[in-house]
């Protein structure tokens, strides 16, 4: 496969490509926040009098100077600003905008608020007991999403329910049961994000750092009550998201100061408000499975608890919680299921989708489980994999028939690319761990034109994260029109030019717009194919697209060039088209038997994937050290190779993070200890090994473009669990907390020891 | 009370009048309007802001604007010549070394300063040249491999130069 060098990649490395927090406007302020800064207390007072008067402040806003709207995906239980109570350190009391950031950083600090501190819920099991202090205690009269099972502090209630576990649980003849508890984690984009707001009138525009502009857009509609035709959002180059900039984030707010300020207005965070106030971070948990299996290693029941992290305010945690009972289901056959979902408000950050929400601390949690299991069996973990791991035709875990199912390659592959088998030193061991993930089939649609010379501009409302998704479309409508991907433009992250798009989230742009740009390039090339008719006097079954012409098949020297078909239609007609395609089916399946169904029943073209990765660990200090990684997909087609492989490497050095080294560190007054790089701290290139990647590659029925599956989240899900499991073999100590830090490591080398 | 002085940054001489507190990352987007240098976390954690001063390779956010005065800074629009790309730009470009493309011009002056001392690192040398700069999307092997490949070109260029 060629390399393709990405459209957007020369301003990228020459520095010229512009990024939400370069832009500057004429009569632009600063804008910065002030926040609670403290876990849970109702507002006495709120006075803002001293910084208005401060020279060069133009605006200070709270909630009473926006509607009076509470929003959120499934609950309806925040506001733009806090409303009498605050009930994360995170959140938003105030906004300033000044002449410098200087002048902003003193003003906010003469904003005064008096608190009347309220004990804060930190604990997930403690929040869920009787008479517990409330993160809400007005929760029964917020607008809900009707399938949302609520009680005080349970944001919602889900559960996953296949046959008769308990029954089956009782006959079998091995039984495991584990419990795990992981600390949620952070996105960290590079890039903190940046928003400029500039009113027109009553139009605004804005840029923002997000990965979701259209969700952006409806939120400011929604909260600023505004119709979406007069809020633009545009993105300019965007320095990475994980999911931590999926939804409408602080547009509204920014809109709303440059509105009261009557000037442009542009925020950006620094790191600590990069971890502290996004309203998504990968959720914490507390994860209790039981597995029943028969002597011969087949698993016949699964019981299981989830409580997971919802935060302070609920954004799009309850579906995660869902999902994740997916997970703990994992691609594997398990005839009878019973596990239930809690999704717990604490006085804590709002957890949202970050990279395979849900997925990889679920996949860390059920991995070690089967690792135990298979030791109590006393079968090897691939074989054991081997044995209990979905095929085509098997039943998943809503009873959808499996089609297309390429785990047990993946498994092999990961085993031998690793050299599963071979002796190790003390101290070493490789570790297995397999998981899966969805592809999320919905609309999308571009635009493509040929310009009058004959080039080719691509217009999508798809978003661009640093994946290379948008980036790979010209390969896509290259092929059907025969011209080199270099040929293309592309108009893309705009609202205002663009059809609605999903955003960069759920691995779905290139599935999605890819679809939408082929089934455009097919539209250009029947047009192309009309027009060529005539003047080669050949019927259009007899011609083809080839390096920029239009050619009779087995003649090419009876051709016409694209460029010269552009220049004549400008009379009566127009080389333009617009693409949706055929939105592929969702397997169909039977959830009749759950409750709490917010969305996710089957798995439609879903990806799976194995890791393995080879540790040293040493006894004495408790540091991990990752020796090797292979880590394998299946994403069906790979559409585009470099980037492709740009993604698992990605993902799994993101894994390696969570696994060892990130985990977000709560204070008993819900205050986070560590949000900055130092005392965060992310894998380094001089931390990780080289990883060797393997794709099966086989077209996948009902997916995307060319039988092509998500690939963006699903590379970072196994590696956590294999790590954890390879820290086990490594050691016979095993470690049931995320991340397994030196402490937690040698903790638990040292409890193995003294049995 | 501000001070003048001259940042002379890609072979450019900037006159100034800054107050003695500002960084140089601050002055070189803010005053002299060169944004290809980034801030990640203003903290020397993450390197986004990483510049050549006297070659050597410094994070701008943690280092004052007043203390370059006179010395020879780079930035990552200093580094294409004649409207070519340096090597490892495109070799960054070439390997897939580029996603989002925020730590790409920290990344990219490391690499600089690494190849600048040694001229053909290892791949281990590599990783510990650009241990200061954080990048979240491409988990360094692509990087590695860039530097690599770069190193390598610039190598053989200079020896057919001989």
């Amino acid at each position: 496969m060629a390399v393709v060098i990405r459209a957007d990649g020369k301003e990228k490395v020459t520095g010229t490509g512009r990024y939400a927090a370069d832009l500057t406007l004429t009569g632009l302020l600063h804008a910065r926040f002030k926040f609670a800064e403290i876990g849970h207390a109702r507002i006495r007072r709120l006075d803002t009098s001293k910084a208005k008067a401060l020279a060069g402040v133009f605006a200070v806003i709270t909630q009473a100077d926006v509607p009076d709207v509470r929003y959120g995906l499934f609950v309806k239980d925040r506001t733009l600003f806090a409303k009498d109570v605050v009930r994360w350190e995170g959140e938003v009391v105030a906004a300033v905008a000044a002449l410098t950031p200087e002048i902003a950083r003193r003003a906010v600090e003469l904003i005064e608020v008096d608190y009347e501190p309220l004990p804060v819920v930190t604990d997930l099991e403690a929040a869920l007991e009787a008479g517990v202090q409330l993160v809400h205690e007005g929760w029964a009269d917020y607008a809900i999403d009707e399938r949302v099972l609520r009680d005080g502090n349970q944001a919602s209630l889900s559960s996953l329910v296949k046959g008769d576990a308990d029954a089956a649980m009782a006959r079998a003849a091995v039984v495991v049961k584990s419990r795990y508890v992981a600390d949620g984690s952070s996105g960290v984009p590079i890039e903190p994000r940046a928003i400029v707001a500039e009113w027109h009138g009553d139009k605004v525009q804005i840029w923002s750092s997000t990965q979701v502009p259209f969700a952006a857009r409806t939120l400011v509609a929604e909260t600023l009550k505004l119709p979406e035709n007069a809020i633009r959002v545009s993105v300019p180059f965007m320095g990475g998201g994980f999911g931590a900039k999926c939804e409408g984030h602080f547009e509204p707010q920014t809109a709303a100061l440059a509105r009261a300020a009557k000037r442009p207005v542009k925020l950006v965070f620094s790191r600590r408000e990069e971890f502290l106030a996004p309203d998504h971070r990968r959720e914490g948990m507390i994860i209790e499975l039981e597995t029943g299996a028969d002597k011969d290693g087949t698993v016949v029941a699964r019981r299981g608890r989830l409580l997971t992290e919802n935060g302070a305010y609920s954004n799009d945690a309850p579906l995660i919680a869902q999902m994740a009972l997916h997970f703990l289901a994992g691609p594997y056959k398990v005839p009878n299921i019973n596990i239930t979902a809690q999704c717990v408000y604490t006085n804590t950050q709002p957890s949202g989708s970050i990279r395979a929400p849900g997925a990889p601390t679920a996949a860390w949690a059920l991995e070690q489980h089967l690792d135990e299991l298979s030791a109590a069996l006393g079968m090897d973990p691939v074989a054991f994999r081997r044995k209990n791991l979905l095929a085509d035709g098997d039943e998943g875990p809503t009873r959808q028939i499996m089609d297309s199912t390429h785990a047990l390659a993946t498994l092999d592959k990961a085993a031998e690319l690793i050299g599963y088998g071979r002796p190790l030193p003390e101290g070493e061991a490789i570790g297995i761990a397999c998981g899966w993930w969805p592809s999320f089939p919905m609309s999308s649609g571009i635009y493509l034109k040929l310009n009058a010379d004959g080039s080719p501009t691509i217009i999508t409302g798809a978003q661009e994260c640093g994946t290379g998704a948008v980036m790979t479309l010209p390969i896509l409508a290259g092929e059907v029109l025969g011209l080199p991907p270099e040929a293309f433009s592309i108009i893309y992250q705009d609202t205002e030019t663009g059809p609605w798009d999903g955003g960069a989230g759920g691995s779905q742009t290139l599935f999605n717009n890819g679809r939408a740009t082929i089934a455009a390039a097919e539209e250009i090339k029947s047009q192309l194919l009309k027009m060529a008719e005539d003047l080669l006097e050949a019927s259009r079954a007899d011609l083809e697209l080839v390096d920029g012409k239009v050619q009779v098949k087995g003649s090419p020297s009876r051709f016409v060039t694209i460029a010269s078909l552009a220049s004549t239609a400008t009379g009566d007609q127009q080389l333009l088209a617009s693409g949706v395609g055929v939105v592929p089916p969702t397997p169909a399946s039977d959830a009749s038997g759950c409750i709490g169904r917010l969305g996710v029943e089957s798995f439609a073209a879903p990806t799976f994937g194995t890791h393995a990765v080879h540790v040293k660990v040493d006894r004495e200090t408790g540091v991990v050290r990752i020796l090797g990684v292979a880590a394998v997909q299946d994403s069906g087609t790979i559409v585009n190779q470099t980037g492709a492989m740009g993604q698992v490497t990605g993902g799994v050095v993101m894994g390696i993070g969570q696994a060892l080294s990130e985990g977000i560190q709560v204070a008993s007054d819900a205050r986070v200890r560590n949000p900055y790089l130092l005392d965060y701290k992310l894998q380094t290139a001089a931390d990780v090994p080289p990883i060797k990647v393997g794709f099966i590659g086989i077209a996948a029925p009902d997916a995307g473009p060319k039988g092509s599956k998500g690939l963006g989240e699903p590379p970072c899900i196994p590696t956590p669990g294999a790590i954890a499991n390879a820290i086990a073999l490594a050691t016979g100590a095993r470690v049931r907390q995320l991340p397994a830090t030196p402490h937690r490591v040698w903790s638990a080398v040292q409890q193995e020891t003294k049995r | 009370m501000k001070y003048t002085a001259t940042l002379r940054v890609n072979d450019i001489a900037y006159p100034v009048e800054i107050e003695p507190g500002r960084t140089l990352l601050s002055v070189i987007r803010d005053d002299l309007g060169l944004t290809g240098t980034k801030e990640g976390c203003d903290d020397s954690e993450c390197g986004a802001c990483m510049v050549l001063l006297d070659g050597r390779p410094v994070n701008s956010c943690s280092y004052l604007a007043l203390q370059a005065d006179g010395r020879a800074i780079t930035t990552i629009e200093g580094l294409a010549t004649d409207g070519e790309l340096h090597p490892i730009q495109r070799a960054m470009l070439e390997a897939g070394g580029v996603q989002c493309g925020f730590c790409t011009p920290g990344m990219i002056i490391s690499a600089t300063a690494l190849i600048a001392r040694t001229p053909r690192p290892t791949d281990d040398e590599i990783r510990a040249g650009i241990a200061g700069n954080l990048c979240r999307c491409t988990g360094y092997q692509p990087i590695v491999a860039a530097i690599s490949a770069a190193a390598a070109d610039m190598a053989g260029k200079q020896s057919s130069a001989r």
